[in-house]
C-alpha cells in the first residue's frame, strides 16, 4: 500500500506498514534522519515533528494517522526565522555537545517563542518538561532561548519603527 | 609549557554545532536505517542454564532471512583483564539477555519473527544476583572453569578464584599498630550503592561489511581499535582485515568504551558478505548496557584527636556481572580514587571484582571513583563527627600536598587540593544567604576528591597542505565533549601559528590513523594533544629549516604566527604558510609531522600496590564540590538549591567547553545521587526498562552550577592542560549525600537518595546496612574468600 505525507512543503509518498510509528517512516523509508529514534515511547522529545504547527512526538503517531496533516521536520525548520534565530542563540550560548536532542529541543522552543514571545528561564524549563538532554545540564539550552525570545522582540521593535 | 606563554584562541566556537541543530548531522543511527540488512540478536531468558539445545534451521529458512550466527562462529574468549568471554553463550548461559544467536534480514521485523523460530532448549541451574550471595561459601559459580581463563594483563600478585574475578591490594604503613594506638579514635562506616545505566540518546549502533577480504565497521564507539582488536580476536580474524571508522557519536559517557556489539554484525557481515546494521532497542540497550557498577563499600579510620588519620582500611566490592570487563581493570582504581585525596599514615585496601550471574558492567564517567568519593567524604564526615572537628577544617589539615604520599606510595606534586578549598570558601562567602525558614531541613557540604587522566597510549600525524592549512589525523572520536572540535585543532593551530579555523581534523578512521586506546579517561586532550604538539614539532623543524633557506635567516630568529612565518620582532618579511608549503613541494615534498604520546610513568613505592594495572597516577585532577540542598520533611523531597564547583583543569584551553562538561557532568551526577535507581527482578534482571522507569533528570530538576576553574597545577599534558570531561561527576554523589546527611541529622549510606528513601531516613524506618564482609575484617591482603578453593597470584 503507498501512503502519502505533506512534508515540509511537499508530498512524500511511501510504502511503509499505515500502523508504523511516524518517525520510522520518516526516517526509514523518506532518509528524513532529523527526527530520531531514542525511546519510542513519547517520553525523550528527540522525535519531536510539528503536526499542523504543534510540536508532537512522532513516535506515538502511527503513519496513517498523519496523512492529511501538514508535517514539518527539523529539516523543514531551517527557513523558519523564529527556529533560526533560536539556533544562533545555541550557538552562541555553547550549548551543543553530542547533539542528539537538539532537533527535539529546537522544535520544542520554537514553538515556545511563537506561542510565549515573552519566555523566562522557569516558562522554558517546564516547556522542557519532554525533552531529555544527557549532555549538557540543560542550563544553556534555557539561556539560549531566553536570548532568542529578546532578540526576537529587538527585532520585532525595529520593525516597528522601521 | 609555562603558564605565561599565552594560549592563543581560548575561545573557539564548536564547528559542528550548526548542523547538529538542524538535523543534518549523520550518526551511525542515522546511517543504519536505510540500505542494509537488519540484525537482530536472540538473548536467553534465563539468568543461569546449561543450553541442551539451540537449533536455528528452521530459523534460516524464515522470509527475508539472510544469515544466522550462533557460538560456533566466534568461539574465541576476550576480555580487558581476563579473557573470559565469548560473543554468544557456549554450552551455559550466565546471565538473563545473554546473546544465543544472531540474525540478519532485510528488514527488522523478519529477523525478529526469525529469532522466534529458533529451536532453543536451556535446563536452569542456580544463579547468583548479588555479591553477598556470590562469596558465600559453597556459592554456584558463575565460571565453574574460571582457571582455564587466560589472564591478558600482567600485574604482580593479583587474587583470582570462583567467583572472585580478580582482586587487587594496597598496603603501606603498618595498619594494625594504627589501630591498636590509645590516642586513636576508630571510626567504621559501610556504603552501597546501585547501577547506574548510561542514558546516551543513540544507542550503540554499527554497520559491517565485507569487501576485498577485509571487514569494515562503522561504529558509534569511543574506542575504534578497540572494536577493532577485540572484533578480530572474537572472530579469529587478523586485526589487519578489520577497519573501524566512526561517525559522530551521540552520547557515550563510557558505553562505547569497550567493543560489544560490534562483532555480531561483523560476524554476519562475513558470513552473507552484505551489509549489516545492528542497532539495540532501548530496551535491549537497557538490558544489556555495560553500566556502572553496583558497589559495598566498608571502610574504617583511626583518627588522632587533632585530625590526622593514622590508619585507613577498607573492602570495596564491585560487581561486574558475569564476565569481568572493565571491573577487572578498574579495581586498580580504589587505589587511587577512595586511597587518594588525603594524607594517611598507614593504608590497607582491598578492591574485589565479583561475578554474578547480571548483566555485564562496564565503564561510566569517572568509573569506580563517583561511589568511592561518595564513601570516602560521607566516612570523612562520620569522622568528623567522632572527633567533634569542623569538616572543612579537617579536610584543610588532611588534604594531599606536595610531597605527600598517596596510597600506593607515590609522591604527589603541588599543593593544589588546599588552595582549591580555599578558592571555595571565598565563592561561598560571596553568594546570598538562602531562606531557610519554609518548613524545610537545609543543610550543605564542601567535598573533595581525586581524579587521574588515564593518558595511555596514542598517535597523530598533522599534514601541512599547500593552502597553508593543516590536517590532523587520529583515531578520537567526537562523542560530545567537543575535544575535536575545540581543543585538538587549537592545540595544532597553537603549534603552527594558524587560525583553529584552518585545521581540519579528520574522523576516525583505523586504516589512517594510528592507534589510540580511545576517548575517555579524560585523556583525549591530553594524550591525543600531546601526540599532536609532538606532530607538530616535526612539522615546525621541517618548516624552519626550509624557510631559513629561502629567507636566508637563521631559523632560531624565525617565528610562525597568523599563518605566516617571519623574522622574530618584524612581521611582514617573510612569508605566508601556504608560500612556504608550495615552496616545500620543488624542494623536499609535502610536509607532514608523526606523533605519538604514552604515559611516562610515575612510580609508586615497591611492595604497596598488589594486582594493579596502574600502580600510579600520571596525571592526578582534582575537584572540590559544593552544595546547598533544602529537603522536605513531609515528601523527603530534595531540592538542590546551590552548587559549585572548584575543578583544577591544569590550564584551560577552551574555558566556556569545559563549563560546559561541567554543567553536563554534575547534572549526570545528581542524577546517580536522587534519582536513578537499577534495581533487579527475582530473575536477576533489570526492572527499569526505558526512559519512564528510570529517571535522569530533566531541566527543572537542575540549577547552574557556579564554576571556578583552578589552573597552575603541574600536568604533563600539552600547555598545561588537564582532562576536564570525566572529572565533573566525581564528587556530586559525595556532596548531595553529605549536604543531605547534615540537614536530616541521619547517616547516609545508599545511593540515590529518592524520595522513598530519605522519608524512610528521616522517620528512623531504613535500618542501618549491614555489609556481608566482615570476616575479611581487617581487610588482610591476600586473605581470600573463604569458598575459593585454588586462588591464584598471577606472576608480573
Ligand atoms: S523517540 Fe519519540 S519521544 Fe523519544
Ligand atoms: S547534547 Fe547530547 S543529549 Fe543533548
Amino acid at each position: 500500500m503507498i501512503g502519502q505525507l505533506w512534508i515540509n512543503g511537499e508530498w512524500c509518498r511511501h510504502d511503509a506498514d499505515p500502523a508504523a510509528p511516524l518517525h520510522r517512516v520518516l526516517r526509514e523509508n523518506l532518509g528524513l534522519t532529523g527526527s530520531k529514534d531514542v525511546c519510542g515511547e513519547g517520553f525523550c522529545g528527540a522525535c519531536l515533528v510539528q503536526l499542523d504547527g504543534a510540536p508532537i512526538a512522532a513516535c506515538l503517531v502511527p503513519v496513517a494517522l498523519a496523512e492529511g496533516a501538514q508535517i514539518v521536520t527539523i529539516e523543514g525548520l531551517d527557513q523558519d526565522p523564529v527556529a533560526q534565530s533560536l539556533m544562533a542563540a545555541m550557538e552562541a550560548e555553547d550549548a551543543v555537545q553530542c547533539g542528539m536532542c537538539f532537533p527535539g529541543m529546537v522544535m520544542t522552543l520554537t514553538h515556545l517563542l511563537k506561542t510565549c514571545p515573552t519566555t523566562d528561564r522557569e516558562k522554558v524549563k517546564r516547556a522542557l518538561a519532554g525533552n531529555i538532554c544527557r549532555c549538557t545540564g540543560y542550563e544553556r539550552i534555557v539561556s539560549a532561548a531566553c536570548r532568542a525570545a529578546k532578540d526576537l522582540v529587538a527585532a520585532d521593535a525595529q520593525k516597528v519603527v522601521a | 609549557m609555562n603558564l605565561k606563554t599565552p594560549f592563543p584562541d581560548p575561545v573557539f566556537a564548536r564547528r559542528d554545532a550548526f548542523d547538529k541543530l538542524r538535523g543534518r548531522t549523520r550518526y551511525t543511527v542515522d546511517e543504519a536505517c536505510q540500505g542494509h540488512l537488519q540484525a537482530y540478536l536472540l538473548r536467553a531468558d534465563v539468568a543461569s542454564g546449561e543450553i541442551l539445545r539451540l537449533d536455528v534451521s528452521a530459523a534460516r529458512k524464515m522470509p527475508g532471512v539472510r544469515a544466522v550466527v550462533t557460538a560456533s562462529d566466534a568461539p574465541h574468549r576476550f576480555g580487558i583483564g581476563v579473557a573470559d568471554q565469548r560473543l554468544f553463550a557456549t554450552g551455559r548461559v550466565r546471565y538473563k539477555g545473554e546473546p544465543l544467536a544472531a540474525i540478519a534480514a532485510d528488514t527488522l521485523e523478519q529477523a525478529k519473527a526469525a529469532a522466534l523460530a529458533v529451536d532453543v532448549v536451556i535446563r536452569p541451574l542456580p544463579a547468583v544476583f548479588d555479591m553477598a550471595g556470590a562469596l558465600a561459601s559453597g556459592a554456584p559459580l558463575v565460571h565453574p572453569d574460571w582457571a582455564t581463563h587466560e589472564v591478558l594483563l600482567e600485574t604482580r600478585g593479583a587474587g583470582r578464584g570462583g567467583n572472585l574475578a580478580w582482586e587487587s591490594q594496597v598496603r603501606r604503613g603498618d595498619v594494625d599498630a594504627a589501630f591498636s594506638r590509645p590516642d586513636v579514635t576508630i571510626v567504621e562506616s559501610a556504603f552501597r550503592v546501585g547501577r547506574q545505566i548510561h542514558m546516551q540518546l543513540e544507542p550503540r549502533a554499527a554497520i559491517a561489511s565485507y569487501a576485498d577480504g577485509r571487514l569494515h565497521l562503522i561504529a558509534s564507539t569511543q574506542a575504534p581499535w578497540t572494536v577493532k582488536n577485540v572484533t578480530a580476536r572474537a572472530l579469529g580474524l587478523s586485526p589487519a582485515r578489520v577497519r573501524v571508522t566512526a561517525p559522530a557519536v551521540g552520547g557515550g559517557f563510557g558505553a562505547k568504551y569497550g567493543c560489544t556489539i560490534e562483532p555480531y554484525a561483523a560476524a554476519l557481515a562475513l558470513a552473507c558478505g552484505k551489509s549489516v546494521a545492528l542497532v539495540p532497542s532501548r530496551a535491549e540497550e537497557m538490558l544489556s548496557c555495560p553500566c556502572r557498577e553496583n558497589a559495598d563499600i566498608l571502610i574504617r579510620s583511626a583518627v588522632t584527636r587533632d585530625g590526622r588519620i593514622a590508619g585507613r582500611e577498607a573492602v570495596v566490592l564491585m560487581d561486574c556481572g558475569a564476565y569481568g570487563g572493565e571491573q577487572i581493570y578498574l579495581t586498580t582504581m580504589t587505589a587511587h580514587t577512595l586511597g587518594s585525596s588525603y594524607r594517611l599514615e598507614a593504608v590497607r585496601l582491598v578492591s574485589r571484582a565479583v561475578y554474578t550471574n547480571t548483566a555485564p558492567n562496564g565503564a561510566f564517567r569517572a568509573c569506580n571513583g563517583v561511589y568511592n568519593i561518595f564513601a570516602l567524604e560521607s566516612h570523612t564526615d562520620e569522622i568528623c563527627q567522632a572527633i567533634g572537628m569542623d569538616p572543612v577544617e579537617f579536610r584543610r589539615r588532611n588534604v594531599l600536598g606536595d610531597g605527600d604520599l598517596g596510597s600506593t606510595g607515590q609522591v604527589f606534586q603541588g599543593d593544589v587540593l588546599g588552595p582549591m578549598l580555599e578558592k571555595m570558601s571565598q565563592m561561598r562567602s560571596k553568594g546570598a544567604t538562602l531562606p531557610s525558614d519554609d518548613g524545610r531541613l537545609y543543610g550543605r557540604a564542601t567535598t573533595v576528591g581525586t581524579w587521574f587522566v588515564f593518558v595511555g597510549p596514542s598517535a597523530a600525524t598533522v599534514n601541512l597542505n599547500p593552502d597553508g592549512s593543516a590536517t590532523l589525523v587520529t583515531a578520537g572520536v567526537e562523542i560530545g565533549q567537543g575535544t575535536m572540535m575545540q581543543s585538538l585543532p587549537q592545540i595544532v593551530a597553537a603549534e603552527l601559528g594558524l587560525s583553529p579555523c584552518d585545521v581540519v581534523v579528520h574522523q576516525a578512521d583505523t586504516d589512517a590513523a594510528g592507534f589510540d586506546v580511545g576517548v575517555g579517561g579524560g585523556r583525549t586532550t591530553v594524550s591525543l594533544g600531546a601526540a599532536a604538539v609532538a606532530a607538530c614539532t616535526e612539522i615546525r623543524q621541517k618548516l624552519l629549516a626550509l624557510a631559513a633557506r629561502l629567507l636566508q635567516a637563521p631559523a632560531s630568529e624565525l617565528s610562525l604566527s597568523q599563518g605566516r612565518i617571519d623574522r622574530v620582532g618584524h612581521p611582514g618579511t617573510g612569508m605566508t604558510l601556504a608560500s612556504l608549503a608550495q615552496e616545500a613541494m620543488q624542494i623536499t615534498g609535502p610536509i607532514s609531522g608523526s606523533g605519538a604520546f604514552t604515559r611516562p610513568g610515575v612510580a609508586a613505592m615497591d611492595g604497596c600496590a598488589a594486582g594493579h594495572f596502574l600502580e600510579a597516577v600520571d596525571i592526578p585532577v582534582f575537584a572540590v564540590h559544593d552544595c546547598d540542598v533544602a529537603v522536605d520533611p513531609a515528601t523527603g523531597q530534595v531540592e538542590v538549591l546551590r552548587y559549585r564547583v572548584v575543578q583544577d583543569v591544569g590550564r584551560a584551553l577552551n574555558p566556556s567547553a569545559i563549563h560546559g562538561q561541567i554543567q553536563g557532568g554534575v547534572v549526570q551526577g545528581l542524577g546517580y545521587a536522587l534519582h536513578e535507581e537499577v534495581t533487579l527482578a527475582e530473575d536477576g534482571a533489570f526492572r527499569q526498562a526505558g526512559f519512564g522507569s528510570y529517571r535522569i533528570p530533566l531541566a527543572q530538576d537542575v540549577v547552574p552550577v557556579e564554576i571556578e576553574l583552578h589552573e597552575g597545577a603541574p600536568s604533563i599534558g600539552p600547555w598545561g592542560a588537564k582532562g576536564a570531561g570525566e572529572v565533573p561527576i566525581l564528587n556530586v554523589g559525595a556532596a548531595i549525600a553529605c549536604a543531605v546527611s547534615r540537614a536530616i541529622g541521619v547517616r547516609v549510606q545508599e545511593l540515590p537518595l529518592t524520595p522513598p528513601h530519605v522519608l524512610a531516613l528521616l522517620q528512623g524506618r531504613k535500618p542501618a546496612l549491614q555489609l556481608h564482609h566482615p570476616q575479611d575484617w581487617p581487610a588482610r591482603p591476600g586473605t581470600n574468600p573463604p569458598h575459593s578453593t585454588a586462588a591464584v597470584s598471577v606472576a608480573g
